[in-house]
């Protein structure tokens, strides 16, 4: 069960739930600067061994047990998660290193509007810092994570170069490249936290191109890797295996621990002053409607009624052009290799507010291929037609991804279910989604766009994905943050407005999404708030 | 240990042929032998198909494989879903096939000098996006 040799202290000063991407820059931080540190994590830990990119049958195994839909996965540590009502499918995965396991490693900073749009557009609101704030914590991840990237972007302010050369862009990125010239539109080398040259114990990209079922070259930047070995040396406790049932409060209404189920059934409970939940923007609303009490009857950190809502996702849609000439479009980064943020900023004559970002990404081997032809009569997805397709598209196609930035809106939410339950018996959540008619007019017009990039790049065809519903990669805004506790769940730091001595550094805390992959903002806002919490550590409340 | 009978092994091997047939220049399923040792390959690691995939098969025993193949797309998509991944699984698999197709499998293939000049910023390719400029909104402070 437990994976650190540390045997827990009795009390922790902190107390994490969740070894992610925001838990483990928490673990290392606290544990580096003299705090006992305990985190509890439901999944285990993942050896790159058991992954099968480098392996003929890889694409067999990321159907079923490395698919991120832990629904289809259906492993004892994912908890099932009720869809019904959401047009898209929530993605994740429980493992110390959290959904950075099967993550692309996209790794983007928003931009600086991202941070204003109720000044820019007057819609959602403002995040309660800046972009200029958040700077210099994105550029310390960048090293912590061996960020490979181009300086230059004229996307961005100019700013510090990232630590590692970018990775090739390969044939797909400069047939796209070509095309993005022809019509004089924004185009980059995109950023990944895939190392171009071995660093820091972790070895060059070698491009497997399967980063998001697990990359076996132990190169990509997942957060086991890059965070816990150094949290671990420091004396941080990491206890795999424990399903949080409840973060606990005492008398004085603070939060003084959690009460886990472990791998054997039994129940404990593990104290601390101070306590930090890093489960993302499904796994932390749960828990937090989980942890009742008299004091806290609509779950803990609450009184705004918030947690849970305004859920964002991120849409996702895709353009995929075929040309007449070998691309090689199996091999990576995968991760992505070029990007273009031409029509991320509001331009409000198209009919919407805000944007997206597109990034070219490989498109696999001839199996994953075969996904799309589910439901189609037989004749016309088998047979003849099947050799003659696989000759078309396979090794010569690639996608425009589109990420959508979707809106807050209350509607969306993750609520408990009132039946479904994971195999502890803890209730599952349910996630209620709908796309708002900004969204819809935003990819339309997209599509449209990536469609005429992909014909400039010499595509001799193109089909068009409106909406993929297994997209639910990126999960925020269900314990927003802000300066209001009337309309916040969390302050600038991650600090509970309720609950002095309960944090929230996660995807949650997100005041809107903007159109970019998140785990870069995810961990530069998580060390911002642990780096402001060692700061004033003799200032902060804790439990006795 | 396989528990697929030779009959099981002959149903799955004809719907197979159905799907993947010899045209186009390709090999069907079947002479890339998808229902002999890699059918057990298959249902080892992915036993989640086995429900599926057997129960497709039976239905299937006995009757013409054009036939059965249709009647489970509309009435059974579950059953032909798992026969058709099962096989162009094993088929995509197979050396000759990936051969045939110019698929070398995934690669490693790594960047031999990482840090020299990317060809796009070499012939100018990038120069024109930097040329036109800053493309954020300023945000005030």
């Amino acid at each position: 069960m437990a994976t650190s040799a540390s045997k827990p202290p009795k009390t922790a000063d902190v107390l994490i739930i969740g070894a992610g991407a925001s838990g483990s820059v928490a673990a290392k931080h606290l544990s580096e600067n003299g705090f006992s540190v305990v985190c509890l994590e439901q999944g285990g830990r993942v050896d790159n061994g058991d992954f099968w990119g480098n392996k003929p049958e890889w694409e067999l195994m990321s159907q079923k047990r490395w698919h991120p839909n832990p629904n289809v996965r259906d492993l004892e540590q994912d908890y099932p998660i009720d869809t019904t009502d959401s047009d898209v499918n929530p993605l994740m995965y429980s493992a110390v290193g959290g959904s950075t396991i099967l993550y692309a490693a996209h790794w983007q900073r928003f931009m600086p509007s991202d941070f204003r749009v109720k000044t820019l557009d007057g819609v959602a609101d403002d995040w309660p810092f800046t972009y200029e704030e958040l700077e210099p914590f994105y550029d310390q991840m960048d090293v912590e994570l061996g960020v490979s990237a181009l300086n230059g972007d004229p996307a961005y302010p100019a700013g510090t170069a990232a630590p590692l050369p970018p990775l090739p862009i390969g044939k797909i990125g400069m047939k796209a490249a070509e095309g993005m010239n022809k019509l004089g539109w924004h185009w980059w080398p995109a950023p990944n936290s895939i190392p171009s040259k071995p660093y820091r114990g972790r070895n060059q990209c070698v491009r497997w191109g399967t980063c998001l079922t697990g990359c076996p070259e132990r190169a990509k930047a997942s957060f086991d890797h890059t965070h816990w070995p150094d949290a671990l040396q420091s004396g941080a406790v990491l206890i795999t295996g424990a399903r949080v049932r409840e973060i606990t409060v005492d008398q004085d209404g603070l939060a003084n621990g959690a009460t886990y189920i472990d791998r054997t059934g039994r129940e404990r409970h593990q104290k601390a002053g101070v306590v930090i939940v890093c489960a993302n923007g499904v796994g932390t609303p749960r828990l937090l409607q989980l942890s009742t009490s008299g004091k806290f009857a609509k779950g803990l950190a609450n009184s705004s009624g918030l947690v849970g809502k305004n859920l964002m996702m991120h849409p996702y849609a895709a353009v995929t052009g075929y040309f007449d000439e070998p691309l090689e479009s199996w091999l990576g980064p995968a991760g992505q290799t070029i990007q273009s943020m031409q029509f991320y900023e509001t331009d409000k004559s198209r009919g919407f507010v805000r944007g997206a970002k597109w990034q070219v990404m490989p498109s696999g081997g001839p199996l994953g291929m075969r996904a799309a032809y589910g439901g189609k009569p037989l004749e016309e997805a088998w047979g003849a037609n099947l050799h003659r397709n696989t000759r078309k598209v396979f090794g010569r196609a690639f996608e425009w991804g589109i990420i959508a930035e979707d809106l807050p809106d209350e509607a969306n939410a993750v609520v408990l279910d009132p039946t479904l339950k994971d195999s502890d018996g803890i209730p599952a959540p349910k996630i209620i989604y709908k796309n708002s008619d900004n969204t819809k007019k935003m990819i339309d017009f997209h599509l449209a766009r990536a469609k005429e990039a992909m014909l400039a790049a010499g595509a001799v065809d193109v089909s068009l994905t409106p909406l993929m519903r297994d997209c639910g990669w990126h999960l925020m805004g269900t314990a927003r943050m802000g300066n209001d506790p009337a309309r916040s769940v969390v302050n600038q730091y991650g600090q509970s407005h309720d609950v002095p001595n309960l944090f929230v550094y996660d995807g949650s805390v997100f005041v809107t999404s903007s159109g970019f992959n998140p785990t870069g903002t995810i961990a530069a806002v998580a060390l911002r708030s642990v780096k402001h919490l060692i700061a004033n550590r003799r200032n902060q409340k804790v439990a006795a | 240990m396989s528990t697929l009978d030779a009959t099981l092994r002959e149903t799955f091997a004809k719907i197979a042929d159905i799907l993947i047939p010899n045209a186009e220049g390709m090999p069907s399923a079947s002479e890339m032998k998808v229902h002999g040792e890699m059918l057990d390959h298959i249902l080892d690691l992915r036993p989640d198909l086995r429900e599926n995939f057997l129960r497709g098969l039976t239905k299937a025993a006995g009757r013409g494989a054009s036939e059965a193949a249709n009647d489970l797309n509309k009435t059974d998509a579950a059953a032909l879903t798992a026969i058709g991944l099962v096989a162009s699984a094993g088929y995509y698999m197979t050396p000759r096939v990936r051969e045939l197709i110019g698929y070398p499998g995934q690669q490693s293939r790594p960047e031999k000098d990482p840090d020299a000049t990317p060809e796009y910023v070499a012939n100018g390719m990038l120069q024109q996006v930097i040329d036109r400029g800053p493309i954020f909104r300023p945000t005030p402070k």
